[in-house]
């Protein structure tokens, strides 16, 4: 009862008429972002923060959110049409979402996938409303010793899960997590890597080095590439699936939904490795397996219900732990951070209002996202016509005012330019930035946590193997790594062959 | 050697070839980061395992770095692909396309520069200028009008709808 009545509060608070307003607007926004390629979800969060300033923390969180989840469903459109994945999760659609369309049944595939959508969208919600209070009461009960147990499984998690492998992922944590220690330390109050410069001492800002690595950085590797556009048109009357696609779609709608939940709870490139695993599961139940690729509507169905899935459920730790799972999510936590509200625990208890807003906002969200997107796709993808050439600047320019709208700070705008070059020079050299950005976030508590148990303990590490929950964590800690480590040792098939004819 | 000279080229050391693969420049990097922490987290206070300093977890952080800067460093090494020795590493991938993003960062540093010294309506007109005609290369009128449009536009939405505050500069508002 406590869960209804809770969520009928939500309601109250996400039907008013300010927070709809700004439900339909981060939908909206996060469907462009979403079909717009090289404007990530990521990039279209960090561009809306300033126009947060004057609003609600719930309002904001809101409008953040409606772009997260919007961008989601966005992404197929090109995917389906254009054969250009909008955002990264929707790369997988692009290979049997595509082959409709030249078929003469894009239309059908963009119903599915904005069907499937809702569907994951919808159900990971309803998860994301059990699962995020019971998560927080547990979480309640950590101590220094448990929370830096936590943090040590999510960033070995996220080096396991990362888009790229264990050891390209670790040293980015590690300076992430370096980056994170700049300014003065919380409990001496000493000065690390500040050089006296004043700027400095309540560390590097979030929001510049989130803008600039992801936002900024994007901008400089898409600026490199030119696009060809080739663009199908497609009629209303050619949107509805037939009888047989429709039964066709229900399985891998729900699997789909199941796979992205799990998944998305996970560290890491939850979207894009939701919709990978949704599309393996299809594929491997197909009864023709060799079809897929060649436009089954079930390769369309089951990945962009996964990734909307997993939009959901990623909310979950960074909403009752504080520890965001991924760059959108984290980009959201700075948002929330920005005024003045700390995720974690505590969060469901004490700000019920922007909790259950939040939730209730996203069932609203989700349905405004299936009217946008069914009969309005033709819209969004005239939105492909403005010529990225004045697009750039434009959002290089809402880059560099959004960030120097918070503190009103020349330096944070050089932060953002270094960071920017430094997420172009990493995206270059194939290495994923995201795990820069979200171990600077959790670092400095990870940080503290370790110190205070150290503290506690009177300097004995045996205080991370007394309660069952660190004992569990460190041991999956210690087995994740171990497995990274077989990972990349064990000689592979072909090493052996060779050592094989060698020895001939 | 015989080679022909190739955009991933960046050193000619004793005749032989030494060509950055990315594995070798994020082994830079990380070699870089982590020697700058491994010598500033030294000269904080290290304390003891029962009250560590503030230095201990840069410290190890650095050393990690510094390991895996390492690693990749060496993993990331020209490798001869036969015994004749012609490596076969993938050159700096962003030698050939460099141009665009170093225009646009030149720019966007000037533009930084200028922010607080002539107010943002110029500043912004002026960055938004350069671009659509140096990168995007739109012509003088078409450039001038676009970053008009959109400098005073966006004036408008940041200063006037949200309220943020910007440099005035030479200009009264």
């Amino acid at each position: 009862m406590d869960v209804l009545n809770s969520l009928l509060n939500g309601f109250q608070t996400a039907l008013s008429l300010q927070n709809l307003y700004l439900c339909f607007i981060g939908c909206l926004w996060g469907t462009m972002v979403g079909v717009l390629p090289g404007i990530g979800p990521l990039a279209g969060i960090t561009l809306l923060i300033p126009a947060t300033f004057g609003l609600s923390a719930t309002g904001a969180i809101i409008m953040l959110a409606g772009i997260y989840y919007g961008a989601m469903y966005g992404g197929s459109t090109t995917s389906v049409l254009m054969n250009v994945p909008g955002e990264s999760a929707s790369v997988v659609t692009c290979l049997d979402g595509y082959q409709m369309t030249l078929k003469g049944r894009g239309g059908a595939a963009l119903f599915i996938s904005a069907w499937g959508s809702w569907m994951g969208g919808t159900l990971s919600v309803i998860g994301l409303m059990v699962l995020a209070p019971t998560l927080a009461n547990v979480a309640m009960k950590f101590g220094p010793p448990e929370m830096f147990a936590v943090l040590l499984v999510a960033f070995i998690l996220l080096g396991s899960l990362g888009s790229g492998s264990f050891f390209r992922t670790m040293p980015m944590v590690f300076l992430g997590l370096l980056i994170g220690t700049i300014g003065m330390d919380p409990l001496t109050g000493s000065m690390r890597f500040t050089h006296e410069i004043t700027d400095l001492y309540d560390g590097i800002g979030l929001l510049p080095v989130a803008m600039g690595a992801m936002g900024i950085g994007e901008i400089l590797v898409a600026t490199e590439e030119s696009l060809v556009r080739v663009i199908h048109k497609i009629k209303f009357s050619e949107l509805w699936p037939t009888r047989q696609e429709l039964k066709a779609s229900w399985g891998p709608i729900f699997r789909g939904s199941g796979i992205g939940f799990v998944i998305g709870l996970l560290p890491g490139s939850a979207h894009v490795l939701s919709s990978f695993v949704s599309y393996m599961t299809e594929r491997k139940l197909a009864k023709r397996p060799e079809e897929f690729g060649t436009g089954r509507i079930e390769g369309v169905a089951g990945p962009e219900t996964a990734n909307n899935a997993a939009s959901g459920s990623a909310m979950i730790p960074f909403l009752s732990l504080g520890i965001p799972t991924g760059p959108a999510p984290a980009v959201m936590m700075i948002a929330l951070l920005i005024h003045g509200i700390q995720p974690g625990p505590l969060f469901i208890s004490k700000h019920p209002d922007v909790f259950w807003g939040l939730i209730a906002s996203m069932y609203i969200g989700n349905v405004v996202l299936i009217i946008l997107n069914v009969p309005l796709v033709g819209i969004f993808v005239s939105l492909l016509r403005i010529p990225f050439r004045i697009l750039f600047p434009v959002i290089l320019l809402i880059c560099l005012v959004g960030t120097y709208s918070v503190n009103t700070s020349i330096f944070e705008l050089s932060v953002l330019l270094c960071f920017g070059v430094l997420g172009y020079f990493i995206r270059k050299i194939k290495y994923d930035i995201a795990p820069l950005i979200l171990a600077m976030i959790i670092g400095p508590t990870m940080e503290l946590s370790l110190r205070q148990a150290l503290m506690r303990s009177d300097g004995s590490f045996l205080i991370f193997w007394e309660s069952p929950i660190t004992m569990t964590l460190i041991a999956a800690s210690c087995l994740l790594l171990g497995w990274n480590i077989y990972r990349a040792l064990r000689p592979t098939a072909a090493s052996w062959e060779k050592a094989l004819e060698e020895g001939k | 050697m015989g080679h022909s000279p190739t955009p991933g080229l960046v050193h000619l050391i004793e005749g032989e070839e030494i060509r950055m693969t990315k594995d070798r420049a994020a082994g830079l990097l990380f070699l870089c980061s982590g020697l700058y922490g491994f010598y500033f987290s030294f000269q904080l206070p290290m304390g003891r395992w029962n009250e560590p300093g503030p230095g201990v977890f840069p410290f190890l952080l650095s050393l990690l770095l510094l390991l895996s800067g390492a690693a990749w460093f060496v993993r990331g090494r020209p490798r001869a692909a036969e015994k004749g020795g012609r490596e076969k590493t993938e050159g700096l991938p962003f030698i050939k396309n460099i141009s665009t993003p170093l225009k646009i960062v030149a720019l966007t540093a000037l533009f930084i520069l200028l922010f607080n010294r002539v107010g943002y309506l110029i500043s912004s007109s002026l960055y938004l200028f350069v671009l659509l005609l140096w990168v995007s290369r739109y012509r003088v009128a078409v450039s001038a009008g676009l970053a008009v449009a959109i400098g005073a536009g966006s004036w408008y939405f940041f200063a006037k709808i949200l309220a943020v505050s910007l440099p005035q500069g030479l200009l009264p508002f």
